[in-house]
């Protein structure tokens, strides 16, 4: 069924339930309307204006937009979409909007998170999160990751293709590394990057309900890409929202497993570690992809893939609930901390820039010795070893 | 009628966050999975105790406000809907194993632990929790008590009943009652089981963990007509043959589960027969293969190779009726009971009832022991169709009944089946009923107007719930 209308979308739902346990605020709260199924139902009583929009706000809001729900429903729901129709009628929209274009301009964004440094802690001052969520705030504002200088590439094969690389908005500001070992990576498999600098594709405002905003930004994006191009994202959100518009683009671990990384793994130096895998939302839930990461890191010499328990289920970060729902985010990460060291890794991976800085405040919250990375920086890592 | 001292003495027991009210807790707590008829409950509470639930009881007969449990509300009878409006108690927080006696096979669960999560637990001791309905990856201990819940499995492990070794009951006055099967009183257990929530609340339940079979065989067997396949099974029961589980679904159930899972089959499938059998080694493999033999005109015999593939197969029959929503927005699943020799002219009866009434029908079901599931499908926008799907399901369990069978396997009466009731039952039989009920709960508040028709106060309100759907 395409639409993109409200009611039929809504329809769709027979309210089996099968959605229920999947449902990482259904878990925590037990409550209907904390629930995909529960959301739903209200979402359709405020189109058919049975309910107000603001009376269902507070149930919306919480959602995280995660997407396990999909995964667990049997009859195709198509509950990203509907979240973020619902999301664009939501009254909350205005403080979220301004905070989002402060995240989706790389420059704004690197000013913010370097002016962070001068909170205390790094957190929003209590009444600043109140004011926002009624809620004291948890969330530590990232730290701009240190530029680290790989070595020299050596040994490389012939070009064969080109693709372009989305360095994005979050992920440039925080993880410039991240980029670097994508395009090392590519390159050690023969493809040239060419990289997308200042442009968003409007995941954030998507996943937020600021439709136009997000069109608009995707439109620009793709305008300025040469065509019959593959576009590269190491942001799970960016690739399933990329993929959802229409866009021809993958998440960079398919492509680095379709394209022969597997085997210039094999006869790379290795990572003699326990390494554990975080499934991020957008990627398992949002595009389907959790074995090709899992084939790679399989693949590293000396690194063991350990399972860490409810690999899918959200950690709480989900674009920027930790801001907007600090309570149940807070709960979600200790839920996800507790899970991974149930798994004993040396390394922890995920392939989403949210859930890795926020994954990495719980680390740095405990003094834990496992290390936090983007599976992009662990795969280089294993030609040209780790930072540290 | 609900005012600030209501809201603070609940709070007392279940603390702040433990009551919901508002337009949206009333709206998404108005109806379970059965979403033909809908009513709106005052409140909503989430205790996380056996005392708390007896306090909320109590508190529920001083003021007079009748109440309603719910687990996961999965339920397809309604037996969940608040039909009075009061209280809804959740039994969501009550979600805990508390004991787990694996020498003795047996756990002691919290009445809201999912169903599957029994089973996960003792998986690594090679048990399992036997009753399984479709709905068991989310549907709770609680619920499937009061449903007394089937399952494909049921054909050779019974349902809950034989699997529920004691429980802890709060009744209908908010006392607590806790039954063994120990005791050389009458059967208490058997009563409440089963019972849909009417002679009180159960919180707190020792379940039978049965060992995982050394050996499990199954097989998904095409036939290229629903009396072809319905006539293997007759022969199959005839035989003697007990199979684990022995499932049916026809053409459009497959479509849809095609469509959610890209699930394929030979393309001249009218029906499909899934079926089971375990036990010792030698003697699975020689049940199997004389279900081989007796299906003898099938399209297709498949004999899953490995575990994964056999959890395929049991994708397409436990999602099947979930999938459902691929065909159309609405669906209510119906659940008779005829004998298993009845069952062709029993279908064909089915489908010539839904071209009647103009509905879609497809069918999903327990063949071993003659439960249907026809599962009507349709588009509750629009007027007047939810009303012929109601004849049409009327119709249908009327046939159940005329042919020996019974109005419900599984699902429950609740409030979908209430006035079907007298086709089944005697005056006499359903006096007797009431009385029973009245002996645990004599004020009317315990899940008022459910199973037995013709409750005071209730016949009123009927027209108010049917068809409040949109």
């Amino acid at each position: 069924m395409e639409t993109d209308n409200l009611s039929d979308l809504t329809a769709a739902c027979i309210r089996c339930g099968f959605c229920l346990e999947a449902c990482p605020t259904f878990q925590i709260t037990g409550e209907e309307t904390e629930s995909p199924r529960g959301r739903i139902y209200l979402i359709r009583s405020a189109d058919s204006n049975t309910l107000g929009w603001a009376e269902i706000a507070p149930h919306v809001d919480r959602c995280l937009g995660c997407r396990a729900c999909e995964t667990a429903c049997p009859s195709g729901v198509h509950y990203g979409q509907i979240f973020e129709l619902a999301k664009a009628k939501m009254p909350s929209k205005r403080w979220r909007s301004s905070l989002l274009r402060q995240l989706a301009d790389v420059k704004r964004a690197r000013r913010q998170f370097k002016l962070a440094a001068l909170l205390p802690g790094r957190k929003l001052p209590n009444f600043v999160s109140r004011l926002l969520t009624k809620q004291p705030t948890s969330t530590r504002i990232p730290r701009p990751q240190e530029s680290r200088n790989y070595p020299p590439l050596e040994a490389l094969p012939p070009i064969k293709g080109q693709v372009a690389l989305l360095r994005g908005c979050v992920m440039d500001a925080l993880f410039p590394n991240v980029h670097e070992a994508t395009i090392r990576l590519l390159r050690r498999i023969g493809f040239e990057v060419i990289e997308i600098r200042n442009q968003c594709c409007g995941a954030l405002h998507a996943h937020s309900g600021d439709l136009q905003d997000a069109r608009k930004k995707f439109d620009q994006l793709v305008t300025s890409l040469p065509t019959d191009i593959v576009l590269l994202t190491n942001s799970a959100g960016c690739g399933s929202h990329l993929k959802e518009s229409g866009a021809m683009a993958k998440d960079v671990s398919e492509f680095l497993y379709e394209n022969g990384l597997v085997d210039a793994l094999k006869m790379s130096h290795g990572i003699t570690c326990r390494v554990g895998y975080h499934d991020a939302c957008h990627l398992a839930h949002g595009q389907g992809v959790r074995r090709q990461p899992r084939e790679l890191l399989r693949s590293v010499p000396g690194a063991e893939l350990v399972e860490i328990p409810d690999s899918d289920r959200c950690c709480g970060s989900a674009g920027i609930y930790n801001v907007q729902q600090p309570t149940l985010a807070k709960h979600l990460l200790d839920q996800k901390w507790g899970s991974i060291e149930v798994a004993e890794p040396d390394i922890v991976v995920s392939g989403n820039p949210g859930c890795h800085a926020w994954i990495d405040q719980a680390r740095v919250e405990r003094s834990s010795r496992i290390q936090v990375l983007h599976t992009m920086e662990f795969l280089e890592a294993s030609f040209s070893g780790l930072f540290n | 009628m609900f005012g600030s001292a209501e809201l603070s003495a609940l709070q007392a027991i279940v603390g702040t966050d433990g009551v919901l009210r508002g337009p949206s807790a009333e709206r998404a707590y108005d109806c379970d999975a059965y979403t033909v008829e809908r009513s709106k409950p005052t409140a909503v509470v989430l205790p996380k105790t056996t005392g708390e639930v007896a306090r909320l009881v109590r508190w529920c007969n001083e003021v007079e406000m009748p109440f309603a449990a719910r687990g996961a509300g999965t339920g397809l009878s309604g037996g969940a809907m608040p039909a009075l409006g009061g209280l809804i108690i959740s039994t969501k927080r009550l979600n805990r194993i508390l004991q787990c006696d694996i020498p003795n096979r047996k756990l002691l669960a919290q009445a809201g632990v999912v169903n599957a999560h029994v089973t996960k637990a003792v998986a690594e001791a090679g048990l399992h929790f036997a009753p399984d309905p479709s709905s068991q990856t989310v549907s709770t201990i609680g619920g499937n008590i009061a449903e007394n819940s089937g399952g494909p499995h049921t054909l050779k492990y019974g349902v809950t009943a034989p699997h529920v070794l004691g429980l802890t009951l709060v009744c209908p006055n908010g006392e607590i009652l806790a039954l063994t099967r120990r005791e050389q009183s009458p059967d208490l257990i058997s009563l409440i089981v089963g019972a849909e929530g009417l002679l009180g609340i159960v919180t707190e339940a020792w379940l039978k963990l049965t060992p995982l079979p050394d050996r499990t065989e199954t097989a998904l067997i095409a036939f290229s007509t629903v009396r072809a396949a319905t006539e293997a099974v007759s022969a199959i029961i005839r035989e003697g043959i007990v199979p684990a589980a022995l499932e049916l679904m026809d053409r459009r159930i497959l479509e849809a589960v095609r469509l959610a899972f890209g699930f394929e089959f030979h393309p001249d499938t009218e029906a499909m027969l899934l079926v089971e059998c375990d036990g010792e080694p030698a003697s699975c493999r020689a049940e199997i293969e004389r279900v081989g033999e007796l299906s003898s005109g099938a399209l297709d015999f498949r004999l899953a190779k490995d575990e994964d593939e056999r959890s395929r197969f049991w994708l397409a029959r436990k999602k099947g009726i979930g999938a459902m929503g691929r065909l159309a927005p609405t669906i209510v699943t119906h659940d008779g009971v005829i004998p298993p020799s009845k069952l062709p002219e029993m279908l064909e009866f089915v489908y010539a009832v839904a071209d009647k009434h103009q509905v879609g029908v497809a069918n999903i079901f327990h063949a071993g022991d003659g439960n249907l599931h026809p599962c009507f499908y349709f588009d509750d926008r629009i007027p007047g169709t939810v009303e012929r799907v109601v004849e049409a399901g009327e119709a249908i369990m009327r046939r159940c009944v005329e042919l020996g069978g019974s109005l419900t396997g599984e699902h429950g009466i609740g409030i979908e089946k209430i006035d079907m009731m007298p086709l089944m039952f005697s005056e006499a039989d359903l006096k007797m009923q009431s009385w029973v009920r009245r002996a645990f709960s004599p004020g009317n508040l315990c899940n008022p107007c459910k199973v037995i028709p013709n409750q005071k106060g209730c016949i009123e309100h009927r027209r108010r719930w049917r068809g409040a759907a949109t």
